[in-house]
Order: C-alpha cells, then structure tokens, then sequence
C-alpha cells in the first residue's frame, strides 16, 4: 500500500468528476435537488381536500352542517349546489374529491328527533385517501351528533349545555404524538430521506468510476502499471466518499433549515455513522463497478438495485415492522434500514451510541465485505 | 531463469521472448502458435490489418491478459499469473490503442503526465526536467494547460507517448499509435521515439496497420488472421519474394489487367497504371515478359519497373501459405452490367464543392474548400483524422447544411434536390452502415427499399450486388459472421444497388486487410473506368492515394494540396529534390552525425532517409563525414517520392508561410 499512489489516483479523480459538467451535475446538485423535490412532494399529509355539498334542505340545520366542513382545516368547500347533476364534470376533472348531498327535509327531520340521513360520493380511485375522507366526515358527523343529544338532554332534563356535553362524552380521547407532535410527516420525512439520496446518488457515481475507464480502455494503464488493486480501489473510493459526505452535511441542513426538522441526538455520532454509511453505499457502487463493463449496464443495475431495495426495504416508506416476515430478512441485507434506525434516533428520538452503535458496526462490515467482493473481482490480468 | 540461448548481447534476459503463444475468446482463434525474441535496444513492429491478433499478443506480453498457450518472458520473468504479471510492470510501459482513449479528456497535458508519474512514483525532482525535456522535443511545451480533449490527434498520441515514457521503462509498448494521426505529428512522432529509444537504451514493441511503416522498425513481424506470416528485417522479408514490380500505361486498363490477370497472380491497377509482380528479380526479363504478353492494340506506352514493397510481399506470402494449406480465397467481385448514363448527365461535373465552409462554435472544420470531380474519375480526400473530410461529405451529400459555400451533386445542390436526383447519389459511410444481425440479402433488399428500387426488379437487383460483392450462395448469411473485408464490400454493394452514377465513400478501407482492399479497388475502377461512375472516397492511408486519379489533401480544414498523384510527387521532387536511403555499420551514431549537417535527415529504422536538392554533392559530404568517424556506409539509394512525402512537405512549408508572414506582420 503506498499513499502517495492513492493520492494520484484520487486528486485524478476528483478533477475528472468537477471538470466533466455532467457528471458534477450528478455528484453535487442532484442530491440536494432531490431533496427538495421529495420533501415538497412527498408529504403525506392529507389536508384540504377539495369537496362540494348539495344542500337539497336549505335551513338552519343544514347550514350548520356545512359550515362545519368549511371550517374544517381537513376540508376545503369548493362548491354549494342544489342540484347534484352540476358536480358530476367536477368529480370527472379531479376539481372535487367528494360529495355530501344533504335531503330535503334534513332540518325538519333532526327537530322531529327523526333519523337525518345524508349521502356522500366517495372519489375511491386512490383507496387510502378515500378511507381517510371518510373517517373525516364521520368524525364530523359524530361530533355533529354529539352536540345534537347534549343539545336534547339539557333540554329535556334543564340541566346546562357543558354538563350535558360531559354527561354524552364520558370518555375523551387526548393524544399527543411523540417525537413529531404536530405529526407534520415532512418533519419525520426530511431527515429519513437522507436514507434515500444517499443510498441512490453515491453507488451511481462510484459505480461509474471504474466502468468509465473499462469503456474507454484507461484502464489498460492501470493493468499495465505499478499501481496495486487495493490502492487503485481505495484511490477510486476516496473522492466520492468525500463528495457524499459533502452531500450529507448539505442535506442536513436542508432538513433542519428549509423543512424544519427537529434534531435531538448527538451531531458528532451523527456524522460518524453517515461517514459508515455513505463508506458503505460507495462500495456497493465499486463492486457493482467491478462487475460490468459499460457504463449504461453499471448504471441502470445500480439504479434499480437501490430504488427497489430504498423503496421497499429501507423503512422510509413503509416500516419494516409492518413488512411480511421474509421481507424483513430481506431488508437486513442492505445497509439502508439501518441507517434509517440511526436517522430515527439522532433527529426525532434523542438516543445515541448506547441505543445505535450496533447499527453503525454493521455498515462497517457492510463496506468491508463490500469491498473485498470488488477486490476478489477486480483483476489486472484479464481474460478478454 | 533465462537460458544462454536467449541474452542478449551484455548477457541480461531478453526484453521479450514468446514461443508458441496461443490465444482465444470463446470460440475465436485470435493468435496461434506465435513465437518472437526481441533483442535489448530494439525497435519491434508488429505489422497487420485489424484483427490480426497484435493487440491481444501485446497486451498479453504486457501482462495484462491472460492467454491460452505457449509461454511468454519479459526481462527473464516468466508473464504467467496476474501475480508474475506485476514483478514486471516496473520495467515496462504499455499505452493502449486509440486516439487519447487512454488519457483524461478533462485533465491539461501537464496534470496528465503528472498523473502518470505519480503513479509512478517519479521523484519530483527528476520529474520536472524530464517533463521539459519531452515537452520541448514534442512542441508540446507551449500547450501545457490546454486540456487533453482539445488536442488534435497527432497531439493527443504525443502526449499518450510521454505518459508511458514518464518512468522510463526499458520497455515500451505501443499499440497502433500512429493510426489516423496526419502524416506530420506521424513523423514526429517516429523522429521523437527513435531518438529516445537511442539514448535511453529502451526496447520497443509497436504495432501498426500501415504496411509502409515496416522500414521504420529494426525487425518486424507480418500478422495476419492471428499468425505470423514472416519475421525479419524489412529487407529480409522483401527477400522472401524474390520480383519485380512493374508498371504498365496501356490504352485500355481495363483490358490489359484482364489478359495480364491469365498470367501473373498479383495484377491491379493503380492510377492510370497496372501494376503487377512478377517472380523474377531481373527486371529487364520482367519488363519484357510483361509487354510480350500484351496483344498489339494494347501495347504500353509507358513501362516502369520498382522492388516490390512490403504490401506486394505481405500478399504474396499470403497466397504462397494458401497455396500450400489450400485455404479457399474469398472470391472477388465483379460488375459486368450497370445502368447506362444519360447523355447530357457525362457533360456535367459530377461533384463540385465550391468555397464550402462548416463552422462549428469557434472551430472551423472545413476552410472553404473547393474542388471538382468529373464523371468517371476516383477522386481520393485525404486527410488525418479531423481534417474535415466526413464533414465535408455530409455538407456535399445535403447531410449537414454548409456556413457558407456550395456543394452540388449532378449540378444540383442535396439540400434541396428531389428525391429522383438525390437517388443518383450511393454512400457508403465511415461506421458500417450494415444491420449485422440480419443476413446479407435482408440487408440487401432493406436498402433496395430505402433507395426506391421498384418492387420487381429487386431480386433480380439483390442477385446482381451479391455478384459485385463477391458473395454469391452466401445471401443467407448472417452479416456478423462475415469477416471485415467482405463486410465492406456487402455495404458497397448495399449502396450501388440502385445504381447510382455518383459514390461518396467515407474511409471504406480503414482496417481492411491488403488483399480485401485491393479486391474493393478491384471493383472501384471497374465501376469508374466502364461504367463512368463519379467516386469519391476518403482515406487515411497514404499509400491509397496513388491508386486514385486525383487527389485533395486536407489538413485542418483547409485544401492544402489539389492535383493527380504524380504531378504531386513530380512536383515536391523538383521543389525540394530526391529521397535518399543510406544503410550504414553504426547506425545510432551515423544519424547524430548526418543530422548535424541536414536537420531533416529521419531514421528509418537501422536506415537514414533524406530529401537532397543536389544527390550526387550531398552523398559526398555525407560519406565524407561518416568515414571520417570510422563508419561505414553500405549503400546509398534513391527511393520514389510518396503521397506521405508529399504531404509532410506541403503541410510544413505552409506552415512555415504562415510563421513567415506573422513575423513580417
């Protein structure tokens, strides 16, 4: 091993990736553009979702009805008809998401102490979204309810409207969320896609590194020249470790800065097991590397190698908790979930190497096993 | 442990030494039963078209691929394991083929050879004045920030060179370094190698696909399809086929090479000439031989006799090995019937480019070029990679719209031309334009459809190009399992199958052997001499342009040299006078010496070659000095002019107009 022959083979390196305007493009402004991107469009809040009521009934009861949906932060009212063959082209061009149609007689039947039905059209194209409308306008409903019955006993027994409120809600549900309190999912998300653009971007990179030189045959003056495998791979490894390193810091401060992420744990770990991390993604990229032979083979393997295991096993997405039981084994077979882990206990849980240090020593033997497969791979004597 | 067989002269391992090397991919034999010894201090070249098998050979010998059979030792190490592989490349240098592929596009010429000689571990120290020394020997010294992928191709090979020469190795390996580069930076290029293979004491092994580069090498090896034809000194190898070449004008070529074809072997036109071998070394004998053969009406007006050169020699050693295995020829093509020209279309120029112009951002890449092609006449545009030939093609053809200037194919100009007369243009261009995957009447009938030839007379048409390709019985072929001289006479096929009365041909014997490529000739002059076709071909070797009627030699976009072969050669000969070749008892020492008084002289391998306006006084003064340091001179003789000749003189005097003209400005 001799320094001074990495050093040659990385300051090479970097120069060739900032000068080539493609590839700087990919190494520096891809990640952060990726994290902007996702951290607008990925939220998976669900606010304001576009409905319209058709008020057949047109009394005060019905008008309370609506106002509480137009009071709702949940609910944005886009239209009041009285005819419901209007809103057939709005629920056709996605301008509305759902229909209450309140009958005729809707007033007039509460007072009686009649049942008051009313009807919802349901846009059920996107399922999830359909089940959580729907248990919006339920929960608008029972609390409707509610105040109707509290309303009847304080009538009935003369009691005050506040008690009679108590007495028809004897349990209150009062839920606070830990560690995301306003359970604004952009906070949990921005830090989690570090997981994510760390895992896509570095591999793509390195793994560009050595196939650039197969395909254009520079690789015959490493073959041919005193330049030993390991240093030759480690020079190759340096550069974009450093970049995806680079990368970390400014995708950290995108999530605590632009998306307002909390970050409770220790930095300095934090930034330990990134280096772990980014080391060992870099390596997936350099095995890959070391494997193919084209540029466009490395990368269109290392693209859906990491976005299908990113997507499906990292626990950004889904949790791998809630995955079945072989897809959990799978999942431990990339270093993504457990960086996430790490992510999850620096920035929203507080907890530090006592909690997460296994996690940090298995990216370590990640990027060991991960080089040494691109060592055993990697020859200087061919065979074609 | 090298035996005493195999030392050299001080009693150290040879630099290289194979025997019965063997190598396949798969099912392919790319080198059999190969065996070389290369001597300390020697200049090596392993000469052959593409596919011959020289670059697995060197890479192997380089360490850097494995092999099958036989056994190769570099410096008394046997190269048998990726681990034996690195107790070598110490010593060696390896720069792959390809025009710069090996160096950083984005990186200066500075930061390149840095590079390599950090990873070389050269001392920083030692490391600065080497770099000014090869730097200044190359003129590259001024350019040293300017990065790799703005150099031109001789720049780029220049620089390839000092990479692998940065740590001084004892043994240089270079593959195909001078392919596309223009004949200047070629020069150069040798001049630069052989001096420092001189005062270095290194050994080279070089590979190259021009045969007339063979007089540059100490020993040289002829390659072809994976085995070694011969191996010697060039003169050795021209010994082999002991002959005369010799010239004939006659009044109807196409006739004469006809009737001489029934008595010798190797028969073939060459410009107005033909040109056959004849297997005695009398030439008087040979000469006569030849014109009793002629019936009265085709008597020459004009004979001329040579020493056959290495490419004479190349295929006659081909046909002797054929011979004795009974290896099957491919057959050559032939076209007997083409459609007829229309009257008024003879009268007319056939091409004409007018003051054309392609500027691309800040680069112009062809220089208002103007020229003329009649119908009937090969036309060659010669040029170095880059000098614009593609790009003026594809501004003739309506490819590519010219900045300024004209180009008109039959007096109309492509861009705006109707589809009836852009069907009189065929074009065969620089990649393949064959589908490989498909057999070779698929493509045939593919092309028959894109260039409109009506539905009914297609298979009559198919069967006519299989004919003219020399591929009759083989239409079910599939294209890939082809070799590459027969592939390129399947695309001139594809691209006549409408008979067109004008052909552009982009380099259409880059990398073809000698005997495909003069069986692809075979076919140009019968299109242009009976059937007055117009042809306009490209080319990057020298040595074709002597077969072409005319020539237009480009260099950096500009039209540097117009006129027939000969006048170019008679011209440069009464300008700046005779080439010629001294043999001397000490070669190294006898160039420094002939060097100090004419600057120019060049080696050629253990040769001296110089351009004299005054022979007779100039051989004087140098047999004078050279006695005087006790070497011998062991002949002196003239040799012919060449295209390459021409061209290093046309360019460097031109440029040396321009620094003229700076300096007075």
């Amino acid at each position: 091993m001799n320094g001074r022959r990495i050093i040659a083979v990385a300051s090479k390196e970097i120069r060739e990736v900032a000068r080539d305007k493609l590839f700087a493009v990919l190494a520096f402004v891809l990640p952060s553009f990726l994290m902007l991107l996702l951290g607008v469009c990925l939220s998976m809040d669900v606010e304001n979702i576009p409905i319209a009521i058709v008020d057949n009934d047109n009394t005060p009861e019905s008008r309370d009805f609506t106002s509480r949906f137009s009071s709702s932060r949940y609910f944005n009212l886009v239209s009041i008809a009285y005819d419901d063959r209007e809103l057939d082209p709005l629920l056709k061009n996605n301008v509305i998401r759902a229909v209450i149609i309140i009958p005729a007689h809707f007033g007039k039947n509460i007072n009686k102490g009649r049942p008051a039905p009313i009807q919802t059209l349901l846009d059920g194209t996107y399922t999830s979204r359909a089940q959580i409308t729907k248990g919006y306008i339920s929960s608008i409903i029972a609390s409707m309810n509610g105040n109707l019955l509290a309303q009847y006993i304080s009538r009935i027994k003369g009691i005050p409207l506040d008690r009679a409120q108590i007495a028809v809600r004897p349990v209150s549900v009062d839920s606070r969320y830990l560690y995301n309190p306003s359970i604004k999912s952009v906070l949990g998300l921005a830090p989690r896609l570090l997981v994510l653009i760390l895992y896509m971007v570095p591999p793509l990179l390195t793994g560009l590194g050595v196939v650039r030189e197969k395909e254009t045959g520079s690789i015959f003056n490493v073959y041919a020249s005193t330049l030993t495998r390991g240093e030759y791979l480690i020079g190759k490894l340096i550069p974009y470790v450093g970049i995806a390193f680079l990368n970390a810091i400014v995708l950290l401060l995108i999530a605590l800065l632009v998306f307002g992420a909390p970050f409770k744990g220790s930095m300095l770990f934090f930034l330990v097991s990134t280096l772990a991390y980014v080391v060992s993604t870099c390596c997936l990229g350099l095995m890959i590397s070391t494997l193919m032979t084209t540029q466009a083979a490395a990368m269109i393997f290392t693209a859906i190698v990491t976005q299908i295991t990113a997507v499906n096993f990292s626990g950004v997405m889904v949790p791998v908790g809630s995955l079945s039981p072989g897809g959990q084994k799978i999942a431990h077979l990339f270093p993504c979930m457990f960086y996430t882990r790490i992510i999850e206990g620096t920035f929203l849980k507080g907890t530090g190497t006592a909690q997460l240090w296994l996690n940090v020593l298995i990216l370590v033997i990640f990027s060991i096993v991960l080089f040494t497969i691109s060592y055993l791979q990697f020859h200087k004597r061919t065979n074609a | 442990m090298a035996t005493a067989s195999v030392l050299n002269g001080d009693g150290s391992a040879l630099p290289i030494r194979v025997s019965e090397f063997g190598k396949s991919y798969g099912k392919v034999v790319a080198v059999r039963e190969a065996s070389l010894d290369v001597v300390k201090g020697e200049m090596y070249g392993l000469i052959g078209p593409d596919g011959a098998g020289k670059s697995t050979l060197m890479k192997s010998i380089a360490g850097v691929l494995a092999y099958d059979a036989g056994s190769i030792e570099v410096f008394g190490q046997k190269v048998d394991s990726e681990e034996s592989a690195e107790l070598i490349k110490s010593r060696i240098g390896l720069m792959p083929q390809g025009l710069g592929l090996n160096l950083s596009p984005d990186l200066s010429i500075e930061e390149n050879i840095d590079y390599f000689a950090r990873v070389r571990l050269v001392p920083p120290s030692e490391l600065e004045a080497r770099k000014d020394r090869f730097l200044k020997m190359t003129r590259l010294d001024s350019f040293r920030n300017r990065p790799m992928k703005n150099l031109s191709g001789g720049m780029k090979q220049k620089l390839g060179l000092i990479c692998s020469l940065i740590h001084l190795p004892e043994l240089i390996i270079l593959d195909e370094p001078t392919t596309g580069v223009d004949p200047v930076s070629r020069r150069d290029f040798w001049a630069i190698l052989s001096e420092l293979s001189r005062a270095e004491g290194m050994t080279a092994l070089i590979s190259t696909a021009y045969m007339e580069e063979a007089l540059r090498f100490d020993r040289v090896s002829l390659m072809h399809e994976g085995r070694f034809l011969a191996s010697g000194t060039p003169e050795e190898l021209v010994g082999l086929v002991p002959g005369t070449m010799v010239e004939l004008r006659c009044p109807n070529q196409i006739e004469a090479l006809g009737v001489l074809r029934e008595y010798y072997a190797q028969v073939e036109p060459r410009g107005e000439w033909v040109r056959l071998l004849a297997d005695t070394a009398d030439r008087d004998k040979a000469k006569s031989e030849a014109i009793s053969f002629l019936p009265p009406d085709l008597q020459p007006t004009e004979v001329r006799t040579w020493d056959p050169d290495l490419e004479d020699v190349f295929i006659a050693l081909l046909r002797q090995r054929e011979q004795t295995e009974g290896e099957a020829t491919s057959a050559a093509g032939t076209v007997e019937t083409y459609a007829a020209l229309p009257e008024e279309q003879m009268e007319r120029t056939a091409i004409e480019a007018m003051e054309l112009t392609r500027i691309f951002g800040s680069f112009t890449a062809v220089d208002h070029v103007t020229f003329q092609v009649k119908q009937g006449e090969i036309f060659g545009l010669l040029g170095a990679n880059g000098a614009g030939k593609s790009t003026c093609i594809k501004m003739l053809t309506g490819i590519l719209p010219p900045s300024s200037g004209e180009g008109q194919v039959s007096g109309a100009d492509m861009r705006f031309a109707g589809q009836e007369i852009k069907e009189r243009i065929g074009y065969v261009s620089q990649a393949f334009s064959l589908y490989i995957d498909l057999t070779v009447l698929e493509n045939i009938m593919l092309y028959a459809g894109i260039y409109g030839v009506p539905k009914d007379l297609r298979p009559e048409r198919a069967e006519w190009v299989l004919n003219v390709a020399g591929l009759s019985g083989r239409g079910d072929a599939k294209v890939a399992s082809l070799p590459m001289g027969l592939r390129q006479r399947l695309s001139l096929g594809c691209a006549l199958v409408h008979q067109p009365s004008t052909l552009f041909l982009d380099e259409p014997t880059s990398g073809v052997d000698p005997v495909g490529r003069r069986q692809f000739w075979d076919i140009l002059y019968r299109l242009s001499r009976v059937h007055n076709v117009a042809i306009l071909f490209t080319t990057h070797y020298m040595s074709e342009a002597e077969s072409c009627d005319h020539i237009v030699l480009m260099f950096a976009g500009r039209v540097v040299a117009d006129a027939p072969p000969e006048s170019l050669e008679d011209n440069i000969e009464n300008q700046v006078g005779h080439l010629l070749e001294f043999r001397t008892s000490d070669p190294p020492n006898a160039l420094g010496l002939v060097t100090s008084i004419f600057p120019e002289a060049l080696a050629y391998g253990s040769r001296i070659r110089l351009i004299s306006s005054d022979p007779t006084g100039d051989e004087q003064r140098i047999r004078e000095i050279l006695t005087e340091h006790g070497i011998q001179v062991l002949s002196v003789t003239p040799k012919p002019i060449s295209m390459e000749e021409v061209f290093v003189h046309t360019v460097t005097s031109l440029e040396r107009e321009s620094e003229k003209a700076k300096g007075a400005a």
